[in-house]
């Protein structure tokens, strides 16, 4: 093999490394507009989109908030430290049968096999199937999918980076709290559960 | 040293200057007039003669121009310190607009923070999962 060759398979190699990098990456975020149309027909539509120099701008911004004492910011800056983006598509509708299979398998597709099931829930009586999927990177999780797929309910939230999951599964109750008055004030129709 | 006649006679003998003679004379003497009209003129210095004519005249000029230049002292120290009220009181709102903005993100923040943990703390509650999710600290360990 003479030198040229040899150059020329280190280059190849490396474009291959790169391009391999970037995928491993950018995988754990999920193509999530293909779920706008639902908009049209939800009762009530959350889309949030943080990307990661969102996430930065935030983290930066709450360390000049004077919010010293402020547990729920204490509690935020641990928790999106080790994020890359929150993206949150979440439709509720008034009857059910407003999406289609398709639109959840549209999400689901994408979830390849980096992506582990960790925990499933089918409630056939309800027609409600919930999901959790988890994309490890070495020991540190690389993102969360979360799907809930109910009669009333379409939810996908996509967590991207180092996901610490116990911290937001335990968010403080008064975070929560701030969260239902804020919903009392609009009653919701659907069979949504963000009021715990 | 002896000159003779002829000697003398030759060298006092009137000799021709030559082409050109009155043109190069000319030239030196605009040259000279020039170098004349560079000079400062004592004149231009001097007081103007009615300066001494109407000195209480000269003493209103220079009272208006002391005044004048009192009042346009004034004028811009009252500008500046207009500019940098007016540039405080940008840099106020501005730091204002930057506060409601870094809440604003907080809140988006913490909002999604919010959902995703209503929806994670669901999905672990139809799975009988308690919400503690020892198993996720598990597989994330």
């Amino acid at each position: 093999m003479n030198r040229a060759t040899r150059t020329l398979r280190f280059f190849a190699l490396l474009i291959l490394y790169c391009i391999a990098a970037r995928g491993f990456s950018q995988n754990a975020k999920l193509q999530l507009d293909i779920l706008n149309k639902l908009g049209e027909k939800a009762a009530r539509s959350t889309d949030i989109t943080l990307d990661g120099s969102m996430l930065n701008f935030i983290a930066s911004v709450i360390e000049k908030l004077d919010d010293e004492g402020d547990q729920d910011v204490a509690q935020l800056k641990s928790i999106i430290k080790g994020l890359k983006g929150i993206y949150i598509k979440s439709f509720e509708f008034d009857a059910p049968g407003q999406y289609s299979k398709e639109d959840v398998e549209a999400v689901r597709s994408q979830l390849g096999s980096r992506w582990t099931r960790i925990v499933q829930s089918i409630d056939k009586r309800n027609h409600e199937h919930d999901e959790i999927y988890l994309m490890k990177n070495g020991d540190k999780v690389a993102g969360v999918v979360i799907l809930v797929a109910e009669a009333r309910e379409f939810s996908v939230v996509n967590i991207v980076g180092d996901v610490p999951i116990e911290k937001i599964s335990a968010l403080e109750r008064h975070i929560a709290a701030n969260d239902d008055d804020s919903h009392r004030k609009k009653p919701k129709k659907g069979s949504g559960h963000d009021e715990e | 040293m002896h000159f003779s006649d002829d000697d003398l006679r030759a060298a006092l003998k009137r000799k021709d200057p030559g082409e050109g003679f009155t043109q190069r004379v000319m030239a030196r003497v605009e040259q000279a007039k020039a170098e004349g009209d560079r000079q400062p003129s004592r004149k231009g210095l001097a007081l103007p003669s009615w300066w001494t004519r109407r000195p209480v005249w000269a003493f209103a000029i220079i009272a208006l121009l002391l005044l004048g230049f009192a009042w346009a002292g004034y004028e811009y120290s009252e500008y500046r310190h207009d500019q940098t009220a007016r540039r405080q009181h940008q840099q106020l709102e501005e730091a204002q607009r930057q506060q409601q903005e870094a809440e604003q993100a907080r809140d988006q923040a913490m909002m999604a923070l919010r959902i995703a943990r209503s929806k994670l703390n669901h999905v672990l509650e139809q799975a009988q999962i308690p919400v503690a999710t020892d198993q996720i600290r598990r597989q994330r360990l």
